[in-house]
């Protein structure tokens, strides 16, 4: 056989055997993949909190957990991108250090419901309470379900008490009085009030406050 | 970016670019034995087709020859080789950085505006109330309405009704929008028994001429003193306080009977939210004169004062 067919019969064996042709497609289009998510997977944990972030309370730890439990994450993100119209709608775009405390963390991809990353303070508690009641008796066309069953429910402060001794584990700096305070800290709360204190503290708990909210959208 | 991993992604964007050029000169050139019958000898469906060979299309040859360019240009402008930055040296907190300063370049005329005007100069200007319009919906319709009625179920004022907690003139919109306001009224559930509460509450009707019962009225009359010191001995109300007007017919948490037991029994608390670290000055003082128009339009349109909705 002359030269030029040599070459061929590897690509003969590569079309006639199934299992080498899935590895070997396997193998193509995990490039992308290896290239663009498993650095910055590898160097999560060089994110750090910006200086003066704490982690959560514990009334908005258990807060934070009714938010991921609700599912609100699948109609709000927590995550303004960096586009001009998000900067002027919703604040200066997230940054990696704000939900360092967060686990997981809520940044979503749905936007049915506007974007919460900075929504604290921007609605008094009570207009928190009305609206996850029954969200039409302050916004008329909202599409969003009520939420009533949160007033009746308490926060169990044994729970939030395992919650932050496995969140130390995880490396976050909750010292022994931290703990010990956060049965306290919680006892008697409903979980309407629990999340209501995770929203209000949205953009401003996470934010160093010299760089609170404003910035971008300060500047005259 | 450290070394290791600007070195991982320029192997891979070499190994994948790579290998698929080879590929591409090599599908081009490769000659692949035939048969007699000019087939490759490869059979499917037990024989009923055949395997023929043609030369690759132009237009494939050009589009993929065309991409292998774009992916070059791309890593050469973009950031994407490791840790390149690129020759364009883009990033998209950049890119919103100057798309921010294009839009404030552009509103400049208006901002400028903003920045000199006074709320009640500013309420006479179309381009700065529809500015105003835009940012009232996105930050304030969520209590006062998209219209700015307000809402009773939170106690949200109406803002078009000209009567005012604090003040309807422009220093006081700002003061009201920058800084916020928190209206308390305490609980008097513990001061007076039902039957008290109902006599105050049918007093506090009687007042702007609603329909109470008149004896219950008189005999609430004297507890109104507790009232008075913020409301007012007329229940006239008190700006510097955010007491409200009893006397007119606009009711902040709902003028019937019940509502205003309601209200004595167990208080109130309104807050408005602070604006000042939240929008820069001249969104505010847009606000401000948007608000400060539709309150003067409505005003104008109807006639006792009132207006209520």
């Amino acid at each position: 056989m002359a030269r030029g067919y040599r070459g061929y019969k590897y690509f003969e064996a590569i079309e006639k055997n199934a299992g080498l042709l899935g590895i070997l497609t396997l193998i193509m289009v995990s490039i992308g993949g290896l290239a663009e998510i498993t650095p910055i997977f590898m160097e999560a944990h060089a994110v750090k909190p910006a200086l003066g972030v704490q982690p959560y309370s514990p009334l908005r730890l258990a807060g934070k957990d009714i938010y991921v439990r609700e599912g609100c994450y699948l109609c709000h993100t927590q995550m303004i991108r960096a586009l001009r119209a998000e900067s002027e709608r919703y604040g200066p775009y997230s940054t990696a250090s704000e939900s360092v405390y967060d686990r997981p963390h809520q940044w979503g991809s749905k936007r049915t419901g506007p974007d919460l990353a900075r929504v604290g303070g921007k609605y008094s508690d009570e207009w928190q309470r009305v609206h996850l009641k029954d969200p039409r008796a302050v916004v008329p066309e909202s599409n969003m379900p009520g939420y009533p069953w949160l007033s009746k429910a308490l926060v169990d402060p044994d729970e939030v008490q395992t919650k932050m001794r496995v969140l130390r584990m995880l490396g976050d700096p909750y010292t022994d009085e931290d703990i010990a305070g956060a049965r306290k800290a919680v006892a008697g709360h409903t979980e309407m009030e629990a999340i209501i204190a995770y929203l209000q503290g949205l953009g401003i708990d996470n934010v160093p406050q010299a760089e609170a909210p404003a910035g971008a959208k300060g500047a005259p | 970016m450290n070394g290791f991993w600007s070195a991982w992604i320029m192997f891979l964007v070499v190994f994948n670019l790579g290998l698929t050029f080879f590929l591409y000169i090599w599908g081009q050139r490769v000659r692949i034995a035939t048969l007699p019958d000019g087939t490759t000898g490869h059979v499917w469906a037990h024989g009923v087709l055949r395997e023929g060979l043609r030369k690759l299309p132009l237009w494939w040859v050009l589009l993929s020859a065309a991409m292998f360019i774009a992916a070059f240009i791309y890593l050469v402008l973009y950031p994407g080789f490791g840790a390149s930055e690129g020759a364009l040296g883009w990033t998209s907190h950049k890119e919103v950085q100057a798309d921010l300063e294009a839009n404030r370049a552009r509103l400049a005329g208006l901002l400028q505006q903003l920045d000199t005007g006074s709320v009640e100069q500013l309420a006479g200007n179309a381009e700065a109330t529809a500015y105003g319009q835009r940012l009232f919906i996105d930050n304030c319709a969520a209590c006062h309405g998209r219209a700015g009625h307000g809402n009773q179920v939170i106690g949200a004022p109406d803002l078009t009704d000209g009567k005012w907690l604090y003040g309807g003139d422009g220093a006081t919109l700002m003061a009201s929008i920058q800084d916020g306001r928190q209206g308390t009224m305490p609980p008097f559930g513990s001061t007076f028994d039902a039957d008290g509460v109902a006599n105050l509450a049918n007093y506090v009707l009687s007042l702007s001429g609603a329909a109470h019962s008149p004896t219950r009225a008189a005999a609430g009359k004297d507890n109104f003193t507790v009232c008075s010191a913020c409301h007012g001995v007329d229940g006239k109300g008190n700006q510097t306080l955010g007491a409200p007007d009893l006397s007119d017919s606009v009711w902040l948490y709902g003028g019937d009977l019940a509502s205003i037991e309601t209200t004595i029994r167990e208080g109130r608390s309104g807050v408005m939210p602070a604006w000042r670290a939240r929008l820069p000055e001249h969104d505010i003082r847009a606000i401000a004169a948007w608000v400060y128009a539709q309150s003067a339009h409505e005003a104008g349109a109807s006639s006792a004062g009132g207006g209520a909705p």
